[in-house]
């Protein structure tokens, strides 16, 4: 024979390996394994075809400046008036009467005509930046100080001051010149907007939370309890094999399905938005490293939660009842996290971690995602003030949906940290698990 | 003796061949032999025939009189009903009585404010909590914490078992082994899942519709006006919960599992929620919302209760169309489900 | 059906050496209660080698005494050793332990070479090793021809067979089954008793529980008999069934003409006494109940009398149990 009664914690992998594979072909024979699995596919599917078909369509342009607006009807759109001198407000002042007369410009001329030059980073102090792309601020009729409406002694700029407060959180004022980025491109900047924060939602709500929750709760509450409940858990328990392993194997097993499905998934929305992104490359490769954040948060989710179903449904034949309510509070945690990404709740959440790596990874990714929020939200009132009701579409969702880390940390200590301390939560919960099933007699 | 009698004896052989060894009988005979179909006993005929024997056949019909339909149906919906109160009817769990009472306790809280604000006459109180179009409204079908923990959880718990754990006791057999159709049995499961929420929903519903009343001292103009307010609710809570249990039945007659059909019911619910959310949010359309029970409802809500309508791309009857469609497609599944069910043990 | 027990395989040529000085099984004192109701109460035994027969009404016990010794459930009082160690806290044990549980319900998705391999694993065989022990077990008894058939399609036998199998990959010194006869049909019996047995021959110790003496007196002499949680009889059948005799018996018949019977029974030498309750039923006392039932038939029928009950009023398990504890006769 060729085990013998000294061998016992020899073969820890072999074990291990029997009960994951065991786990796996188990979850194969499962219809409802099959359906969950599908019906996550379709769901996520349904977003990505939606986000293509958005994609493929224009952006509206708008004339944010209102210059290729033609108010006295002679012709001549406002921007050329006022470039030629003559009163945009009255009918009978237009280039057409000069000598020899200029001929109208088309409207479209003076829409989108002066997009973002913005060269700054968010950090505290002043900065200038922006370029006059249309020349109505460099315009040679105008005197020094109303090219420096701003009064830093730079003409035709703008001047972002980013200053922080006491929470911790940096802010920005905005003062332009006057005709400075005052018209941008609706559809450069909103198709990589809607991009981003699709990314991050996508990402954020689809992937961490809702495969996160629901893969575990359809497929780890009854890892154990299933087996306890119709009796086929004596087989295992007849083998030399502590129950806290039993507990940990079949957690790997079920990680075993889900893994590899959060991958695939990942990577198909990786694919997706790098294909049918924004932007003039052929392939968005920078984003796969926010991809890749979302995987392995998502991942993480799984485990934890994973751990914490699996244990609620040792403890109680009602586990579901007690997950149920866990799995609400959760999506409040993933809600407020949008909102207030430093509340100090987020800690006693596991959804709040799995989010900050995503979080984390996207400030890596895309260091100017602040100031690329800024700009929209700034952007769309000509340049004249702050208006959020006229901000570029798509800022306000990827505000909504990103956030920062949180904890005051920079980017690649929120992974480090975050990664720890989900995976300090999983090791928490296998081994509440493990004994809550130790100390559990089964009939 | 025919040999077919010989061998109703137990083993006369085996005995004779260890022959003194005897006390063993005493044994044989209180652990029985096999399966204690085969006792000591042996009946011979007084007449033994060497050919077979045709006995003869003897039916006596029962001539009582069965009750009529309907009592046999109130007696399955009673037994549902009653189970939630008192032991000896259908075992609801004590973790889904609890939760029901809790439930109920919550879903009051609107009665309790007003009776506070109207206690302390503080109107300022009452105009946030008092009865108004919102807040009818926000009674049936609110989102947080109505529609996000109370009802969808309370459907998913009552539906979770509902069938499916008949199927898995083989209890379902207790039910067609009598005058019962398959259509009655479903219909009673229905109806009484359907009631229990409806003693959650309707109920504190009239409790704050009372509430307001008495506390507030309301005449009958103030009821005139507000009443068919009230009955437009009340219709917008009966099609919640007609299509909450219609679909969550109809998981629980498709899966044997216990948890399945809750879980299923409320991914459903709260997943197409989000996602819905995510795409409105994101890309300005909301059409996913038809996809989306809860938020088919609430749309339905506020067009006949008439409160501020929410989504504003596509109008209110498209949401009504995808609820008949819905419950349409979950009744089409559970009928058939049921129909062809097998009546074993699963 | 019957396997070949002379064929070649590890069990069979290998001598088994006990490897500690513990005795397989030891309990001390064990209770089991659950809230105020004894399962099991005050049990101590001592088991080592041999095949043991654990006898018992439903609800006797059996069950709760295995899942005991197989570590599912906490004893309430006393201590529970296999092999030295206390199974609920420590599995190492089982490693030296094949376990047959009662429950029917299995992994029907799996063939029976799959879940016998599988489950080898967790006794700590690598796959290749796993899959030549279950070739071997599944041989020893005699599942070749199915062993790569799903186990949904087994009959209640081959499951049972299956489940054996399954507890013996691991060449246990200590086998436990729970009811292993229960539904199955006579050619399996016969085959599962001749593996319990041949076990027993190795040199193996194995617990095995029943509620029908016929069975078990086939596979072994020595029993255990519980009762309501306590131990009532524990030791050679023979020596059991002794005590059992010095009883008398009744048997009681139901006839048309008792006194033509009644003389003709008389002449049965274990005969000891004979009364006419009334007109219809004959009444003989015993100290023998096998030697009367093996004649009587063939006197109902050589004489023609027309019978139309036999009975053993004081054959009911609680007449049985109530000489058994109390010590005396009915």
């Amino acid at each position: 024979m060729a085990t013998k009664p000294d061998s016992i914690y020899r073969s820890l992998d072999r074990k291990a390996s029997a009960i994951i594979e065991f786990t796996l072909r188990q979850y194969r024979t499962k219809k409802s394994t099959w359906v969950v699995l599908g019906v996550g596919f379709t769901a996520l599917s349904l977003i990505f075809l939606i986000y293509i078909d958005v994609m493929a369509s224009e952006f509206e342009s708008i004339d944010n400046d209102g210059d290729s607006t033609d108010f006295d009807n002679d012709g001549y759109p406002r921007g050329q008036e006022l470039r030629l001198g003559t009163d945009p407000w009255d009918g009978d002042s237009h280039p057409g009467l000069f000598d020899p007369p200029i001929e109208p410009d088309p409207k479209s001329m003076y829409i989108n005509e002066d997009g973002f030059d913005w060269d700054v980073t968010a950090r505290v102090g002043l900065q200038s930046t922006g370029f006059d792309d249309d020349g109505d601020c460099q315009d040679a009729n105008k005197t020094d100080s109303q090219k420096d409406t701003n009064d830093n002694g730079v003409a035709c700029d703008i001047v972002i001051e980013y200053y922080r407060l006491s929470d911790g959180q940096l802010y920005a004022t905005i003062d332009a010149d006057d005709g400075v980025d005052e018209d941008p491109d609706e559809d450069a900047y909103s198709r990589e907007a809607i991009h981003l924060a699709f990314v991050l939602s996508i990402g954020k709500l689809g992937f961490v939370l809702l495969l996160g929750i629901f893969l575990p709760l359809f497929l780890a509450t009854g890892l154990i309890r299933d087996e306890m409940n119709s009796g086929t858990m004596h087989f295992m328990l007849a083998k030399p094999i502590a129950r806290t392993e039993v507990f940990l194997y079949r957690t790997l097993g079920y990680l075993g399905i889900v893994w590899p499905y959060v991958i695939a998934l990942g990577i198909l929305g990786a694919i997706v938005s790098g294909f049918a992104g924004s932007g003039d490359s052929f392939f968005r490769f920078a984003d796969l490293g926010v991809w890749l954040a979302i995987i392995f948060a998502t991942m993480m989710a799984t485990l934890v939660y994973g751990m914490l179903f699996n244990a609620l449904g040792v403890l109680w034949k009602y586990g579901i009842i007690l997950a149920i309510p866990f799995a609400a509070w959760e999506l409040g945690m993933a809600l407020l996290s949008m909102g207030a990404p430093d509340s100090t709740l987020l800690r006693f959440s596991i959804i709040g971690w799995a989010l900050m790596i995503v979080d984390a990874a996207a400030m890596m990714v895309w260091p100017s995602l602040d100031v690329f929020i800024l700009m929209g939200n700034w952007g769309g009132d000509g340049g004249a003030n702050w208006d959020f009701e006229k901000s570029l579409e798509g800022a306000g969702p990827l505000g909504f949906f990103s956030s920062k880390p949180g904890l005051g940390l920079s980017a690649f200590p929120a992974v480090i940290v975050s990664s720890l301390v989900l995976l300090l939560q999983a090791a928490i919960f296998w081994f509440v698990g493990g004994a809550l099933f130790k100390g559990k007699e089964i009939q | 003796m025919s040999d077919v009698d010989n061998e109703s004896i137990p083993q006369p052989t085996e005995f004779a061949a260890e022959a003194p060894v005897t006390g063993k009988v005493r044994l044989e005979a209180a652990w029985g032999s096999t399966e204690g179909d085969e006792d000591l006993t042996v009946t011979t005929n007084t007449a033994p025939k060497s050919d077979g024997q045709i006995f003869k056949q003897q039916y006596k019909p029962w001539n009582g009189e069965l009750n009529p339909r309907w009592m046999r149906n109130w007696a399955i919906l009673r037994h549902h009903l009653l189970g939630v109160f008192k032991k000896g009817h259908r075992p609801w769990g004590v973790p889904i009585r609890l939760y029901l009472l809790v439930v109920f306790v919550a879903s009051l809280s609107d009665v309790g404010m007003t009776l506070v604000s109207g206690l302390i006459g503080d109107s300022g109180l009452h105009s946030v909590w008092g009865v108004s179009r919102d807040n009818l409204y926000a009674h049936v079908l609110g989102f947080f914490p109505r529609n996000m923990l109370y009802y969808p959880v309370v459907a998913a718990l009552l539906v979770g078992g509902v069938i499916s754990e008949d199927r898995q006791h083989g209890t379902s057999a207790l039910y067609f082994s009598r005058p019962i159709t398959r259509f009655d049995y479903v219909g009673m499961k229905f109806i009484s899942v359907a009631l229990i929420q409806a003693i959650l929903i309707l109920v504190t519903l009239a409790l704050y519709y009372f509430a307001e009343i008495a506390t507030m001292g309301r005449g009958w103009a103030w009821i005139i006006d507000t009443f068919p307010m009230f009955l437009a609710t009340v219709f917008s809570a009966l099609l919640l919960i007609f299509t909450y249990t219609s679909i969550g039945l109809s998981l629980s007659s498709v899966s044997k599992g216990k948890f399945f059909p809750g879980i299923a019911l409320l991914s459903i619910i709260l997943g197409t929620k989000v996602l819905a959310f995510i795409v409105s949010n994101l890309f300005d359309r909301e059409i996913l919302y038809l996809l989306s029970p809860y938020d088919c409802l609430a749309h339905v809500g506020q067009a006949i209760i008439g409160t501020q309508p929410t989504y504003d791309q596509y109008s209110w009857t498209w949401s009504l169309a995808s609820l008949v469609a819905m419950n349409g497609v979950a009744l089409y599944v559970l009928s058939t489900r049921v129909s062809s069910m097998e009546v074993t043990r699963e | 059906m019957i396997p070949d027990f002379d064929q070649q395989g590890k069990a069979q040529t290998k001598e088994w050496v006990p490897e500690s000085t513990a005795p397989a099984i030891l309990l001390e004192n064990v209770s089991k209660s659950y809230g105020r109701i004894f399962a099991l109460s005050n049990i101590t035994l001592a088991l080592n080698g041999g095949v043991t027969g654990v006898l018992g009404m439903n609800g006797a016990g059996k069950s709760t005494l295995f899942n005991l010794l197989m570590g599912k459930l906490k004893v309430s009082q006393g201590s529970v050793k296999l092999f030295g160690t206390d199974p609920w806290k420590n599995p190492a044990p089982y490693a030296r332990v094949g376990f047959v549980p009662e429950h029917e319900k299995m992994y029907d998705w799996m063939t029976g070479h799959e879940f016998v391999s599988t489950f080898a694993r967790l006794n700590g065989l690598t796959r290749d090793e796993a899959k030549v022990e279950a070739d071997r077990v599944l041989d020893f008894v005699s599942l070749s021809d199915v062993a790569h058939k799903k186990i949904g399609q087994y009959s209640k036998g081959m499951r049972q067979r299956v489940k054996i199998a399954h507890a013996l990959v691991n060449d246990p010194e200590l086998i436990i089954l729970d009811e292993p006869l229960q539904g199955c049909d006579p050619l399996a019996r016969t085959t599962i008793m001749n593996v319990i047995r041949e076990l027993g021959r190795m040199g193996r110790t194995v617990l095995v529980s029943s509620h029908i003496l016929q069975e078990i007196e086939r596979i072994t002499e020595q029993i255990i008999i519980l009762h309501q949680g306590r131990l009532l009889a524990l030791g050679n059948l023979h020596s059991i069934r002794e005590r059992l005799d010095k009883i008398p018996h009744r048997i009681s018949i139901q006839t048309e003409d008792p006194k033509a019977l009644a003389k003709n029974v008389i002449d049965i030498d274990e005969v000891f006494g004979i009364s006419f309750p009334d007109g219809k039923n004959l009444s003989i006392q015993t100290h023998n109940l096998g030697a009367i039932h093996s004649r009587l038939p063939q006197i109902i029928v050589d004489n023609n009398h027309k019978v139309n009950t036999i009975d053993n009023p004081d054959d009911d398990l609680a007449s049985i149990l109530g000489y058994l504890t109390s010590g005396g006769g009915i």
